[in-house]
């Protein structure tokens, strides 16, 4: 904000003003901090302690030092909810980035009821996971499932159904959870794809640049930010992947679709273990930050400004 | 506290993070164990004002039976002035979620309806009262209830709940479509081979996918009321003793009855693989499998859905005839006062009466109790008299086990849900699991 001019100014006022402009600061975002404090670092903090304590909630907890991040390490259930969470994260980003992507360039010309498709494509977003989740195991149903009936009438049977076959079961609950996600994406690739000056694709047409030329020199690199946004967002949302997996296979057939956030679920609340689930919750954290801090990396020596 | 709990009813919010859900429901947890100090000894003056003492009491009877526990509350309060008990009804699911914060912060209901499964959790934590006291009061008729109800409600030598309902599961099969397959629609299967030799022939594919369109049974492996367990036992194996302290899932008698069974179902098709219990129960309302062993609670939505069933007792397999038998039983929070113990005590007397188990049984649709009710004051609803039948052969799934949820949600179930999807044999996978429940057995004495 300096103007490159140094002026010398009376400094008591100086002090007062930017006092004054602090207070004024802190003030506007003192409700923010203390949500924060309250709802996530204070939490943050218990989990943290708790993750080096046994604590099955009805009694006190008792300090264990590092004995839950030992388990951690050589326990079976945590390799197998770790790869589950790298595999669906692995596969439900990309696809969730290209189909948003995909979505808002279609939805981003004009035709008729467009309004209608951009609804469309955004509902899920705002429909509970849970409500879908319950919705899609209907559709997948093998023996009363719409969406079996169809498959099978063109000759896809699966044996024993999507949701309930280990090999299937996964990629079921990636559909779920990518088709319910890419509406919200889908909303800030729009915002992008409306920001890019249109005197761009003019000068590319004038240039005789065909239509995947002006995707590939113009649009794509102009939406670099939002891609950073969006690609950080969905590995977070999808490394946390739960409530469908929660209502359609509830971590099974054995164990296949079992999320890290499932795992915590089943140690704290079903297994009393909370001083576990807390030391698994905070290898999550860890692993969300470690990754978001070497995207954010990456990303942002392709930040773009116009 | 409810808001901290990832369950399904809560909204998933464009991203719910995790570690603020689990982070949450810990804080507050922690936060409200931290106040269990200067809470947990109410003033008891408050709720026995006027010599009247108020007891609260959860249960999670959402289903048809509702109406039946809310009525026979309001008959309790009217009948004396003592004690009110006031309920609150929430579905089983959220009941266990807010019970648990809410014992450990030192509160909780004074009186709660859990499945008898459930007890050992959480009386091992010491958080329930035993009720020992209830049962050598000869006032109370404890002699007359179902026996193995009673028993179990036991942990390690002491009992810690009284039987608030109790019910069999019998088998129901589909008369019109035993007609259909050329079986007589007015004899069920009696033994094991008539049972196969039904199943068999009530299984069809019809348009030869190698996927049936009907079968013959639903038999769900998980997240269900136990069904595999039953034939185990037929076959005189099991998952774990009766008495709760040896493992059986490695016995040979079960893994022969999961390699028969087992055949059956992957081979001959007889059942789909990996149905959850509402999908079995889904699979039966729909008329696409004949025959299913459940409980009373799918009489009204099976006769809602037109379908003319009959009900049996399961085939008896080789060791002799065997069903399972489950209870929801009544617990007293530990820290309720001696006063309130009392009066809920009175509330579990008057519960397990004559004339209200009558009224239990009829309005709810579950057998009696008590087994000193004539089939007679039973004739309104035919399935209540049913259900009450084979008690005497009736065994609790895992009665008396510490860790119900780890033996049977991370050991057991995921290793029949291995053989059932051909991931492996039940010689190779039931011992493992089975030394592993060992373990768990073991480290609970």
């Amino acid at each position: 904000m300096s103007t490159g001019i140094p002026v010398a100014r009376p400094r008591y006022r100086g002090g007062v003003a930017k006092r004054r402009q602090a207070r004024a600061a802190w003030l506007f975002l003192a409700p923010s901090l203390v949500i924060l404090g309250v709802f996530i670092v204070y939490p943050m903090t218990q989990a943290l302690y708790l993750s080096f304590t046994d604590y099955d909630v009805l009694n006190p907890a008792t300090w264990t030092g590092l004995a839950n991040y030992r388990e951690l390490l050589g326990d079976e259930a945590f390799r197998n909810a770790l790869v589950n969470t790298l595999y669906y994260a692995a596969v439900a980003t990309p696809v969730s980035v290209a189909l948003a992507l995909g979505c808002a360039l279609l939805l981003n010309r004009r035709f008729p009821l467009r309004g209608l498709g951009r609804t469309a494509v955004f509902l899920p977003v705002v429909v509970g996971l849970a409500i879908v989740a319950i919705a899609w195991g209907f559709l997948l149903d093998p023996d009363i499932g719409l969406l079996s009936y169809w498959l099978g009438k063109i000759g896809l049977t699966a044996n024993s159904g999507w949701v309930r076959d280990p090999t299937l079961a996964m990629p079921a609950v990636i559909i779920v959870g990518v088709w319910k996600n890419i509406g919200f994406y889908m909303v800030i690739y729009l915002a992008g794809l409306q920001s890019i000056p249109r005197d761009l694709y003019e000068a590319a047409e004038v240039d005789g640049a065909s239509p995947w030329q002006r995707f590939r020199n113009v649009t794509w690199p102009l939406l670099a930010n939002q891609t950073m946004l969006v690609t950080i967002l969905c590995a977070i949302a999808t490394l946390q992947a739960f409530d469908q997996i929660f209502v359609m296979t509830h971590g099974g057939p054995f164990f296949r679709t079992e999320t890290l956030v499932m795992l915590i679920y089943r140690q704290g609340f079903s297994e009393f273990r909370f001083g576990y689930a807390a030391a698994i919750s905070w290898a999550l954290v860890l692993l969300i930050l470690v990754l978001s801090i070497f995207q954010f990396a990456y990303f942002r020596k392709r930040a773009v400004r116009y | 506290m409810m808001n901290g709990n990832p369950s399904p009813r809560r909204r998933g919010a464009g991203s719910p993070t995790a570690r603020r859900l689990i982070g949450v429901a810990l804080a507050a947890a922690l936060s409200l164990t931290g106040c269990a100090g200067q809470g947990q000894k109410k003033d008891e003056g408050s709720s026995t004002s006027g010599g009247k003492v108020t007891i609260s009491f959860w249960n999670g009877f959402t289903g048809p039976d509702r109406p039946a526990v809310e009525g026979l509350v309001k008959k309790f309060n009217a009948s004396q002035n003592k004690v009110t008990v006031t309920m609150e009804i929430s579905p089983w699911d959220v009941f266990f979620q807010k019970l648990l914060p809410s014992i450990g912060a030192g509160k909780g209901p004074d009186l709660m309806g859990m499945d008898a499964a459930q007890l050992p959790q959480y009386a091992s934590r010491g958080v329930l009262r035993p009720m020992d006291e209830y049962y050598s009061d000869a006032a109370n008729e404890s002699d007359k209830l179902v026996k193995p109800a009673v028993d179990a409600t036991a942990w390690q030598g002491k009992h810690y709940g009284v039987p608030m309902n109790f019910t069999t599961l019998l088998l129901y099969w589909n008369k019109g479509m035993f007609k259909d397959a050329g079986l007589d629609p007015d004899t069920p299967p009696k033994t094991w081979a008539e049972f196969q030799t039904a199943a068999k022939k009530l299984t069809k594919d019809t348009n030869g996918d190698g996927k049936p369109e009907q079968y013959g049974l639903a038999l769900a492996d998980h997240e269900t009321i136990a069904m595999w367990p039953i034939l185990f036992w037929g076959n005189g194996g099991g998952v774990v003793s009766d008495d709760g302290k040896k493992a059986m899932l490695g016995d040979p008698k079960t893994i022969e009855a999961m390699q028969q069974w087992g055949d059956l179902v992957r081979n001959q098709h007889i059942s789909p693989v990996g149905l959850g219990g509402a999908d079995a129960d889904k699979l039966f309302q729909t008329k696409k499998a004949a025959m299913e062993i459940v409980g009373p609670w799918m009489t009204t939505g099976f006769k809602d859905a037109g379908i003319d069933f009959g009900l049996a007792a399961p085939p008896a397999g080789p060791a002799g005839p065997v069903t399972l038998g489950t209870s929801v039983a009544f617990a007293v929070n530990a820290k309720t006062t001696d006063a309130k113990a009392k009066a809920a005590q009175e509330f579990i007397k008057f519960w397990n009466t004559k004339d209200s188990q009558k009224e239990w049984a009829l309005g709810s649709g579950f057998p009696p109790n008590r087994t000193d009710l004539a089939a007679g004051d039973l004739t309104e609803n035919p399935y209540v008299v049913a259900f009450g039948e084979p008690a005497g052969t009736a065994k609790f799934y895992l009665a008396n086990v510490k860790d119900f949820t780890k033996v049977n949600d991370t050991l057991y179930t995921p290793a029949l849900q291995k053989v059932l999807n051909g991931k492996g044999t039940a010689q190779d996978l039931f011992p493992q699991a089975s030394a592993q429940i060992q373990q768990l057995l073991d480290s609970q004495q």
